[in-house]
């Protein structure tokens, strides 16, 4: 239980067999490389040059992956692939893979198809554009060579303005008789009421006058049109050239596609397996890479946990007579990394623990002393029998269905296996089945509902309200006791004192206390708890102030302290969200059992329409009010219950392992 | 006049549902921009985004769970026909609606706007999530606590 010991390893041996032993600590899996070189120290030579070459290949498996996973249609279902049904290979058959695939050549094709294909597209898109300059001219009947090869004194120009500058134009050009006689002005024809923004025009003119003509024109906001050399022939015979081009084009492009798709069929799952092996060793090299050497020999450090560490170490040592391999216990001085290790039953809830941030390798394991609560925080935030047995039913489901999970995920949904249970237990206690499901559609079960029910939170809330409330007191008190252990176990006897044990008599007391006056408890309880608050309150009043100087100072920080009891109570309240989220949940299954039932009068469809209304409706409300559940629930424990004696702070322990992104790598 | 009670308990019921519904659009919406702004990056944190953009959705659903109590209480659902209300019961639903409505509203906007960092967040750290998560819920308690006053209050008051 708790954080794993670990062993320090310090492994000595020649650089010979330097790629086996980088193999065997990563296919252990359990093996953490500490680093003891410089930051800017050269890696060792032989490591280095392994490197280069990998990071080479890794390069061209990024660029296909890159380049083709938008090709590809991955056969297996992406939730498949979540769960671990990916296509399985030993690390032997990806070098096998690696050493037959010729990856420059599929490179070499990719990039050409990716070449042609933007090829294609620039000639399209500037067809496209030709075609719509094309359209714009079709008033025009003159064969186009007009605009840039003209005739001997005649030449032309085309371009588009506003309606409103035309008059100006026009003016302008019938201004001074040379223009008169020398230019004619074609405007293509547009309708006056549609009020387009600009219209098109072609404008002739004498060779002679191009300068002033030109000027002209920019002048009257005639912004011209430039017409490709290439077009000779009047506008309706090279648009249909261009048409038959552009479906070429097309086509191409289709094919091209097409391609593309063959090369990524053929290629993406070499290219997936290779990519884990590339970074599998990547990853390997890049562990030992933080080795010291001398000439001929390599020195690696790493942490392993204690309870692996004699068959790894008899694995390591069985590679070559010339290995020296020495475990030890770590430093004082040493922070080690922390790994969670925890029996089944706590395991799934270590994501809880890490999701927070890691314990510190010598600090308390929070994950054993979370569980029990959030387990049962989250079964009254959900709080429904009919859910918990969905929820229960589709992650056996998915267990029976699903071999090869990975561990991380298998632990998760177990979290939600072991939650369920408690789940349906509240679901019973408080008489809540898909809501009121049981009251509306089977009344014959209702006694037997009834007779199970230990709280009602639809007709005594308040019930439920004091519960959420004692759970929160319980919770929070049990924060501060381990507070206060953590603190006699670093010998901080005052601390614990001061800081936790009075504030857990003080709010114990007064608990007492109110409840006794309430009458709920026997009298000499509210004595007892008399008693606990007053020397709770005293105890926190004199260590607030046990630092400050003069009489007044010690007297403000004393009541300032007391105030802090203000918090406390901000702590207890909060925990009334469970009785908030389980109400949640119980009143929306109940709205739509009501909606179904309501969908059931109307005539002929009408059973089917509550059947679709009641399943769509409780699915959807499993998935809203889960995640209400997860969440609020885990609040409670990084807020109200790690506020009081958890922050984490620890490296969590990342071994190094072979890379498993697309397919399960097996040593 | 005989109506304003039940009326005036039914603006209640539509502020409870109108305004909590607003405040997780926009919520949902400010979350959604910026989820969409990282999955330009990383299409593959769909999974994480959507779970953080669906976190300031609940106050809608705390809106709409009040406004059916309400109905449910007046009768409405159902064939049996409204319950009779005086004014004061009428006033007296609609200040239970309060609660929710108000808080809901401003919650989820900010909710949504903290989710949108959080998603920020994960952008870069993804191993983040589990913080990710809690700084929204943070906000979320407000409503949380909003909802059951108004649930406490709604069944505080006897009607029929």
């Amino acid at each position: 239980m708790g954080v794993a010991k670990l062993k320090k390893a310090e492994l000595y041996y020649h650089k010979s067999v330097h790629e086996q032993i980088a193999a065997a600590i990563q296919e252990t899996g359990a093996c953490q490389i500490i680093s003891t070189v410089e930051e800017n120290q050269p890696r060792p030579s032989e490591v280095e040059a392994l490197i280069s070459c990998i990071e080479e290949k890794l390069a061209d498996v990024r660029y296909l992956n890159r380049t083709l996973t938008p090709h590809y249609v991955d056969p297996i279902p992406a939730l498949d692939r979540m769960l671990g049904e990916r296509p399985e290979v030993t690390m032997t058959e990806l070098e096998e893979l690696a050493n037959k695939t010729d990856l420059k050549k599929i490179c070499d094709d990719t990039r050409a198809v990716e070449r042609e294909t933007a090829d294609v597209r620039l000639k399209l898109s500037e067809a496209k554009l030709n075609y719509s300059i094309l359209s714009s001219l079709e008033f025009f009947d003159y064969p186009l060579s007009i605009f840039n090869e003209g005739t001997r004194t005649l030449t032309a120009l085309a371009g588009t303005i506003k309606p409103e500058n035309l008059p100006g134009l026009k003016a302008a050009l019938g201004d001074f008789s040379k223009f008169a006689q020398d230019t004619e002005l074609i405007i293509a024809p547009y309708n006056e009421k549609e009020k387009p923004t600009e219209v098109c025009a072609v404008l002739f003119y004498s060779r002679s006058v191009e300068a002033e003509v030109r000027e002209l024109c920019s002048k009257n906001g005639l912004s011209l049109i430039e017409i490709p050399a290439s077009f000779s022939g009047t506008p309706a015979e090279e648009k249909e050239k261009l048409t038959a081009a552009i479906t070429e084009l097309e086509a191409t492009e289709k094919l091209l596609a097409v391609k593309m798709a063959d090369l990524a069929n053929d290629n993406m799952l070499t290219v997936q397996k290779l990519s884990d092996y590339y970074n599998s060793l990547a990853g390997r090299y890049n562990g030992t890479a933080k080795s010291d050497e001398t000439e001929s020999t390599m020195l690696t450090k790493f942490w392993l946990p204690a309870d692996r560490a004699e068959e790894i170490k008899s694995k390591i040592e069985a590679i070559s007579p010339e290995i020296d391999l020495t475990l030890a216990d770590p430093e004082p001085d040493e922070e080690p990394p922390s790994l969670l290790s925890n029996g089944s039953l706590v395991r799934p809830f270590n994501i809880l623990t890490e999701l927070y941030s890691s314990p510190r390798y010598r600090g308390i394991d929070p994950t054993p002393l979370l569980a029990p609560f959030f387990w049962i925080f989250f079964g009254m935030c959900l709080g429904d029998a009919g859910y918990a047995l969905v929820v229960f039913g589709l992650i056996l489901y998915v267990f029976k269905k699903y071999k090869k999970i990975s561990v991380g995920v298998k632990e998760f949904i177990r979290l939600f296996l072991f939650c369920s249970v408690s789940t349906f237990i509240y679901g019973v206690i408080s008489g809540s089945f898909f809501g009121n499901f049981i009251d509306s559609f089977v009344p014959i079960l209702v006694p037997l509902k009834n007779s199970l029910m230990l709280v009602d939170p639809m007709t005594n809330p308040m019930q439920v309200l004091g519960i959420s409330l004692l759970l929160g007191v319980i919770h929070l008190m049990f924060g501060l006791l381990v507070a206060a252990y953590e603190k006699i176990r670093n010998k901080e006897f005052i601390d614990a004192i001061g800081s936790n044990i009075s504030w857990f008599l003080f709010i114990v007391g007064l608990c007492l206390f109110g409840v006794g006056l309430g009458g709920m408890l026997p009298p000499h309880f509210t004595q007892i708890g008399q008693f606990m608050a007053i020397i709770g309150a005293v105890i926190i009043f004199f260590y607030a102030g046990r630092e400050k100087k003069g009489i007044i100072n010690k007297i403000i920080s004393g009541f300032l302290a007391l105030y802090g009891s203000t918090s406390y109570l901000g702590d207890i309240l909060s925990y009334s969200r469970l009785l908030a989220l389980g109400f949640g949940s119980a009143v929306i299954g109940m709205v739509i059992n009501l909606l179904g039932g309501l969908a059931a009068n109307i005539p002929y469809i009408g059973w089917l329409i509550a059947i679709v209304v009641i399943i769509g409706g409780h699915l959807f409300s499993i998935a809203i009010n889960i995640l209400g559940s997860f969440v609020h629930p885990l609040r409670l424990q990084y807020v109200e219950f790690f506020g009081k004696f958890y922050s984490g702070g620890g490296e969590p322990f990342t071994p190094m392992t072979l890379s498993q992104e697309f397919v399960n790598v097996k040593a | 006049m005989e109506m304003l009670g039940l009326s005036l308990a039914l603006f209640g019921a539509a502020l409870a549902a109108a305004l909590a519904g607003i405040g997780s659009a926009i919520g949902i919406g400010v979350a959604g921009g910026a989820a969409a702004g990282v999955m330009t990056e990383d299409p593959n944190k769909f999974g994480s985004c959507l779970i953080l953009q669906a976190l300031p959705g609940t106050q809608g659903i705390y809106g709409l769970l009040i406004a059916f109590f309400v109905l449910n209480k007046l009768g409405l659902l159902g064939g049996a026909g409204a319950v009779a209300l005086t004014w004061n019961q009428g006033l007296q639903i609609f200040a239970s609606c309060l609660p929710i409505a108000v808080v809901g509203w401003y919650s989820a906007i900010w909710q949504g706007k903290t989710s949108a960092a959080s998603i920020q967040m994960i952008s870069k750290k993804p191993e983040a999530m589990g913080k990710a998560i809690i700084l929204p819920a943070m906000v979320e308690t407000y409503a949380v606590l909003a909802l059951l006053t108004s649930i406490l209050m709604l069944m505080g008051v006897q009607v029929g």
